[in-house]
């Protein structure tokens, strides 16, 4: 998948699970740009992310991401 | 929210209904949650299943991994929040580094272990008489020993299954202490799916997060049930859901109900209606039905596991099924939100669910061999208490003693054919069992002596002439279950001759060497013998398959007479050289 692809098919899920329906994702984009974004939701983020992409992460990549873009950038990795 | 219906189950759903919860009016029911797992992401699902039933619950949940620091302080966060349900909920990732890091003491584990989680029930009965709901624990999936480790006594795997045993037998001796079956959910869901190594390192999280709706519904199960909310009576449909087909129409010898129609499915279903009514669950009928055709059926048909004394409330009539519910409502005088309906008709079920909104009606497949597994998904049956807990007792202590008889005998055959407790229904030919008999006419190969493929039509003229013809039939049960009807025997009198004929001797293969086919050679020459019959005759026709009673005439006595090219032959016993066999079966019929 390419980063738009995968960019688009991330929004609605970030939407879900932050419960806002505004929310434009960006690269740079970290737990501090985002209402709501704890250690609690980061997990369900990543879940419901799997889920989607029917990708499975390792620990280590979980704890490694620091923006949205290493999300896409893993992503694109994943399902290229 | 359909109550009990396991889709809603879904966590990303759950997660965002309970955002949106809407606040409710006291009174509020106090949950306390003490766990060596994060709780965080079970509270909200809680919440919203709680709501869903319509209890405002309020949580307290403890800090992580801090069940004994919380129990055991009288001072505590958890006494002050004066919870009136407590539960505890541990990992089995946690038992494990326990046990890994004990080296020394792994024998006295399972000991160590169950003591100090019932030491924590102990404290805070002391301080409380909220009900406590105890999880179980994953079996692990590690074996070090491969299956070979269910034959060792300190095998991870076993040590787990021991504590969660231990639970058990504890709790049932301690005042309102329940099991919180995770194990259960683990393995109905499967345990490799259920265990989360990701999840439990990234949160320390229980279980994957799709099965936390599972969990959550079970702790709502039990705590529904130990307030007194949980249900009590099923009404029951009869056409095609007690039996295949439809009385009415098809008749009392129609309906499928046998051990091989439908492969048995109404019977197994029957049999687990039988097992809720035996644990206290009222059963009651709900049919469009001819009331004396209805309950005809629950006299005569030889299928019918349930029987009329089986059903508090018997409504069969041409009124629609709300307004017959309501009946056996006020008949009971219980709420309708302890009522289960079952139906294979749709239109039915919409039409109660519309009518009756607190009633519970489940889905059932169409497939009645999938009724039971629809049931049980939807743990329905949950209780906190049993009525006869004291029978309950001494049947434990029953059961341990026959145990430990029973590994002292089976000397002999003939011992352990005894243990069966056999019981045999002897009947000429009837109505309600001519299906079954053409059936295993039509089926039987194996034990088979000439392979008579007789109808069902030929079957019901010989039951006209008794002058000529004596069919018979011999049901079997013991006391692990009931086989049904198993054996077929058709008798021709030549009364001129003095000569009683087998033309049929068939059995299902499913009770060899149980003395059933002695016990219906007994009877063939009792009737010899009455009705002064010089001798009896057979005939072995070999087929492909029946080679395993080829000397079956030997094995009684009889003498050949006669053999053609085929393979085919004719044996002869006179009516006084017959000795009878020994039986170890109770019997009773014609």
């Amino acid at each position: 998948m390419t980063h738009a692809e995968i960019h688009q098919k991330l929004t609605p899920i970030f939407r879900d699970v932050f419960d806002d329906p505004a929310i434009e994702i960006k690269d740079t984009m970290t737990a501090k740009d985002v209402p709501g974004w704890d250690s609690l939701t980061y997990v369900n983020l990543i879940v419901a992310v799997e889920k989607a992409f029917a990708v499975s992460f390792t620990t280590k990549e979980v704890k490694s991401l620091v923006n949205v873009g290493a999300l896409i950038e893993l992503l694109a990795k994943r399902t290229a | 929210m359909l109550k009990n219906d396991r889709s809603e189950l879904d966590y990303g759903q759950l997660v965002k209904k309970a955002r949106r919860l809407a606040p409710m009016s006291d009174p509020r029911f106090k949950l306390a949650i003490l766990a060596d797992v994060s709780t965080q992401h079970l509270v909200p699902l809680l919440r919203v299943l709680f709501a869903g039933h319509g209890v405002n619950v309020e949580i307290y949940e403890a800090g992580f991994d801090t069940v004994e620091v919380e129990a055991l302080n009288p001072q505590s966060a958890l006494y002050t929040f004066a919870p009136q349900a407590i539960v505890i909920l541990q990992s089995v990732v946690k038992l494990k580094s326990g046990f890994y890091n004990d080296v020394g003491n792994r024998c006295s584990f399972v000991q160590t272990r169950s003591e100090s989680i019932e030491t924590v029930w102990k404290a805070i009965r002391a301080r409380t008489p909220a009900t406590i709901l105890q999880s179980t624990f994953v079996l692990p999936y590690e074996r070090a020993h491969g299956n070979f480790g269910r034959l060792l006594e300190g095998d991870f795997s076993g040590v787990v299954a021991e504590i969660n045993r231990e639970i058990c037998l504890r709790a049932r001796r301690n005042a309102s202490v329940l099991v919180n079956d995770i194990d259960h959910i683990a393995g109905w869901v499967g345990r490799r799916k259920f265990l989360d190594e990701k999840l439990w390192g990234l949160a320390k999280s229980l279980c994957a997060f799709e099965f936390l709706p599972d969990v959550a519904q079970n702790i709502v199960d039990i705590t529904l049930a130990s307030i007194g909310r949980s249900v009590k009576c099923v009404v029951l449909d009869l056409d095609n859901t007690l039996w295949g087909g439809v009385v009415g129409d098809d008749g009392l010898e129609g309906i499928k109900l046998g051990d091989l129609d439908e492969d048995g499915s109404f019977r197994f279903f029957q049999l687990y209606l039988r097992e809720l009514s035996a644990r206290g669950i009222i059963l009651a009928v709900c049919s469009k039905n001819n009331d004396a055709v209805a309950r005809e059926v629950f006299r005569k048909h030889p299928g019918m596991v349930l029987k009329e004394e089986h059903i508090a409330v018997f409504i069969a009539n041409w009124d629609d099924k709300a307004t017959n519910i309501r009946r056996i409502r006020e008949t009971l005088n219980i709420g309708f939100d302890s009522m289960v309906f079952l139906d294979d008709n749709p239109f039915e079920r919409n039409l109660v669910r519309q009518l009756i909104p607190d009633i519970v009606v489940p889905e059932l497949p169409e497939d009645p061999a999938l009724y039971v597994r629809a049931i049980s998904e939807l743990n329905l049956f949950e209780t906190a208490s049993q009525s006869t807990l004291d029978s309950g007792r001494t049947a434990l202590y029953r059961e341990q003693q026959q145990r430990t008889e029973e590994s002292q005998k089976f000397v002999t055959l003939e011992d352990y054919l005894q243990s069966l407790k056999t019981t045999a229904c002897c009947q000429k030919f009837e109505p309600a069992t001519l299906g079954r008999i053409a059936q295993l006419i039509q089926r039987s190969n194996q034990f088979n002596l000439t392979t008579r493929r007789y109808s069902e039509a030929e079957c019901q003229e010989m039951m006209r002439d008794a002058e000529r013809i004596f069919p018979f039939t011999i049901s079997v049960q013991d006391r692990f279950g009931d086989f049904g009807l198993i054996n077929v025997v058709i008798l021709r009198l030549h009364r001129n001759e003095r000569r009683l004929e087998i033309d049929t001797f068939l059995m299902s293969c499913r009770v060899l060497q149980r003395g059933v086919e002695q016990l219906a050679m007994n009877r063939i020459f009792e009737l010899a013998a009455k009705e002064k019959f010089q001798s009896v005759t057979g005939r072995y026709i070999p087929t492909p398959k029946n080679a395993m009673v080829k000397s079956f005439f030997e094995q009684f006595g009889f003498r050949r007479v006669a053999s053609s090219d085929d393979g085919t032959t004719e044996w002869q016993l006179e009516t006084e050289q017959y000795g009878p066999r020994k039986v170890f079966i109770d019997f009773n019929g014609c």
